[in-house]
């Protein structure tokens, strides 16, 4: 069969000692970049395109693309830790993985961090080897309508986000909604609450915002009470997962890869989105529901698997038609062009021995980072012991250093502390920050593609309706709002989550 | 007038910055790192340009010659700054047709005195765009059937674009003012959304970038229609220019490197020869030539001149088109 002699044509490639060194110092310098908060792949890769000038274009893709997943897997350590996502698809991993290791049980959580990456990762590279032409043909039916009814589908599901009341969780999806809105519109290039600061033109920035809502601000409340703190997570008791632990892990695993890969290759935020949607979807359905906000292995198994899966799978549309789907995307497009290669629908014919390699490439990074990281376990957990005066100046320096390397530049530093003061006060009025940021991610997306599928239809909103694919994601979000309003549930829900 | 008080200025400074820095100096300028500004996102057209002429800069004056993005509100952050930093020869940065020409007239408000501008150190390189269009959506074949299809049914098709007063919508605003048709026009966030939008047949046509644009076409994926250059592009040789058929008709990106306002006109002279005989050398030349870009590097007066025929140019068109000032 074709797939073996492509297979092997790509496992010669990826094999070379010298590939695979590329590839295992990517992976070494993508984890520990991901652990360092805010530090993300863009900034990573960008700093390192000029080292790649001087390496054969299959070794210089094979290193950034291992920087790419490696950070994909560092981003959750610190989400788990410290409560403090490093990338912006671990930012619903933090919210039952920090829970756990306040349980005692970080080491669980990370190595299920670990394991789901890996079997998502595995699944992913097998997907793109054998259908990564139809998965892009797929992605390509998205039009404007399409995605307008897939956020509509999100923004009604992040309601299950929240733990607590409802109509808080509300509160914060339109707070954050509002947010969303600041900056130039898209459609008639005005600028929206830009108070004429430029900075301001493209928007707040995502992982300023985020961290300063989640890790800063969960630094000022440990300071709050640092007494309770060291009180507060318990001993760690047992680094491994449990045979009940594996039992409950597989199910979330394997739906969370499912959504991922089939996320992922839309382009536009849909790895991000993977998570946060594999998450709400464990919370709808998962046995153990009523866990869910207090430390739910299920809710580290499903985001972690499913972001991994998504990271994968976002390759497919640059690989296959040329066009980068995200920024770190098109950072690769950009390393390709030095290297003389123009990415486009005719790569994988043009160029076997760079497409076939990248993909075997990307198995073997997973193994190495499953490798390395079972090991590390152990030390980061060890981290959670170091005084917590120790700890936080080191954390804000990162965070400063991360919001800094987003743009090179001080206002998203600000932004970040700004966002600390309004997170400290959100949490002191028990709303939570996880539906704020999907509000945020999704609004913007939501209003770009509604106003742009209406200048297509020429102002007809039957668009949404004459699309088989729109018309089905639109009744999907229907019954999904049903559910959630029907008064039976929500009575139930009020009784779960409400203490 | 102004121009004088300009360049008295510019002496002033320069004399003040010879006396009190002795490294400002052109003969033993750079004796440090040198930092460039690219005002735009790692990855992009600008930022590889910057890149390959950086690198070529650190090599001949033995000095680092460090790329720094500093993205946002179209090139206005990143030049915002260059305009602040000192002006000794030790920032320099990346503009376009966008950031230097465009912008001008499209912003009510810049981080940076208009008037003063910047110190124009060489133009790099221009960079066509292409006409594309989905071929299942549009029957045309020709600029000229598509401008008869256009008038048939005004208003009824839709071209894509990076964003509302970018280059790339703008040449879509020249060609409906230029052939007197009108098309219905879809912002997108960048390029590459707007593209995939064309091949997956949700938009009828854009103008792209030619790198890009290039590969969707041999690919089949879309059709192109001509080129908006007033030669013809290498990697599409066989289609024709926008000239051809609309005389007159040009858009293309161009990318140039400045130094912000009063840096001291030695300094601007000794980077332009630099990136004249960098842009020269046929190793540099082949590597542009293969993304798809025509290399240039000109003196700085005559760069000057050609960004002021392009303001104009373009403010002309933004007005015709009336595109709303941000």
């Amino acid at each position: 069969m074709d797939i073996f002699s492509n297979l092997w044509l790509g496992a010669s490639t990826a094999f070379l000692p010298m590939n695979l060194l590329y590839g295992f110092v990517g992976c070494l310098l993508g984890t520990a970049i991901g652990v360092l908060p805010g530090l993300g792949p863009t900034a990573t890769i960008a700093m390192l395109l000029p080292i790649t000038f001087g390496l054969p274009p299959e070794s210089a893709l094979i290193m950034l693309a291992g920087i790419f997943y490696g950070a994909q897997y560092g981003g959750s350590t610190t989400a788990i830790l410290i409560n403090l996502p490093g990338e912006s698809s671990s930012v619903v991993t933090a919210i039952d993985g920090y829970q756990m290791a306040r349980n005692g049980r970080a080491g669980a959580a990370l190595a299920t961090a670990a394991l789901g990456s890996f079997f998502a990762g595995t699944v992913a590279t097998i997907l793109l080897a054998m259908a990564a032409p139809p998965l892009a043909a797929v992605a390509l039916n998205f039009g404007p309508a399409e995605y307008f009814s897939l956020m509509v589908l999100g923004l009604v599901a992040s309601v299950a986000l929240a733990s607590g009341s409802l109509l808080k969780a509300m509160a914060m999806i339109v707070f954050g909604l509002m947010l969303g809105t600041v900056g130039t519109d898209v459609e008639s290039g005005t600028p929206r609450y830009v108070f004429d600061i430029p900075e301001l033109y493209d928007g707040l920035n995502f992982v300023a915002v985020s961290m300063g809502i989640f890790g800063i601000c969960e630094i000022l409340r440990n300071l709050e009470c640092e007494q309770e703190r060291s009180v507060g997570v318990k001993r760690v008791t047992g680094l491994m997962l449990t045979r009940s632990d594996f039992k409950r892990i597989i199910a979330p695993i394997l739906r969370g890869t499912a959504l991922g890969s089939f996320l992922g290759v839309l382009p536009g935020g849909g790895a991000m989105l993977a998570s946060f949607a594999s998450y709400a979807m464990e919370k709808r359905i998962s046995p153990n529901r009523a866990e869910f906000g207090k430390g739910a292995i299920e809710g580290v198994a499903a985001p972690e698997s499913a972001n991994n899966a998504g990271a994968q799978t976002s390759f497919i549309p640059m690989l296959t038609l040329g066009i980068p789907g995200n920024p770190v995307m098109a950072l690769m497009v950009g390393a390709m062009i030095m290297q003389g290669i123009t990415p486009g629908p005719n790569v994988i014919s043009d160029e076997p021995a760079l497409f076939w390699g990248m993909i075997v490439s990307m198995w073997s990074g997973n193994l190495m980072l499953v490798i390395l990281n079972l090991p590390l376990i152990g030390l980061w957990v060890r981290m959670l012991t170091v005084p917590y005066h120790l700890l936080f100046p080191a954390i804000i320096g990162f965070c400063c250093i991360g919001a800094y390397s987003i743009n090179n530049s001080v206002f998203d530093v600000f932004v970040m502390a700004g966002f600390s003061v309004i997170g400290f006060a959100l949490s002191k009025m028990r709303f939570e920050p996880a539906p704020l940021l999907l509000g945020f991610i999704l609004g913007p997306m939501l209003e770009e593609n509604l106003r742009r599928a209406m200048l297509i239809s020429q102002g007809d909103p039957s668009i949404f309706l004459r699309s088989p694919l729109s018309l089905s994601l639109l009744i999907f979000a229907v019954v999904v709002l049903g559910l959630v309003l029907s008064p039976s549930i929500s009575r139930k829900r009020e009784e779960a989550f409400t203490e | 007038m102004y121009f004088k008080r300009f360049t008295t200025f510019a002496a002033v400074v320069a004399a003040i910055s010879a006396t009190s820095m002795q490294s400002s100096r052109a003969d033993d300028y750079p004796s440090r790192t040198v930092t460039v500004v690219v005002p735009f996102a790692a990855g992009g057209n600008t930022d590889t340009f910057g890149r390959l002429v950086a690198e070529q800069l650190d090599k001949r004056l033995g000095q680092r010659f460090i790329v720094e993005n500093k993205p946002g509100a179209g090139g206005n952050v990143g030049l915002g700054d260059l305009a602040r930093s000192k002006p000794d020869g030790y920032t320099i940065g990346m503009g376009t047709v966008s950031s230097n020409a465009i912008n001008q007239t499209l912003y009510k408000n810049l981080p940076y005195d208009k008037e003063k501008g910047f110190a124009p150190i060489s133009l790099i390189a221009t960079l066509p765009n292409v006409l594309v269009v989905n071929p299942d959506k549009i029957k045309a074949t020709s600029v000229q059937e598509l401008i008869e299809l256009l008038k048939k049914e005004p208003g009824k098709h839709t071209y894509a674009s990076s964003g509302v007063g970018t280059s790339i919508h703008l040449a879509g605003e020249l060609l409906a003012t230029k052939a007197g048709i009108k098309m219905t026009h879809v912002p997108y966030k960048g390029s590459s959304q707007a593209i995939l939008d064309v091949v997956a047949g949700h938009v009828d046509m854009m103008f792209d970038n030619i790198p890009t644009a290039a590969q969707q076409v041999k690919a089949g994926k879309v059709r192109a229609l001509a080129v908006t250059s007033l030669e013809k592009a290498a990697l599409l040789p066989e289609v024709p220019t926008m000239a051809s058929i609309i005389p007159g008709f040009e858009a293309t990106s161009w990318h140039g490197i400045f130094a912000p306002p009063g840096t001291p006109p030695e300094i601007v002279e000794k980077l332009s020869k630099e990136v004249q005989a960098i842009l020269a050398e046929p190793a540099m030349k082949a590597k542009l030539e293969g993304m798809g870009a025509t290399p240039v590097g000109n003196t700085s007066a005559e760069f000057k001149a050609f960004i002021d025929t392009e303001t104009v140019k373009w403010a002309e068109v933004i007005k015709a088109a009336n595109v709303p000032p941000q």
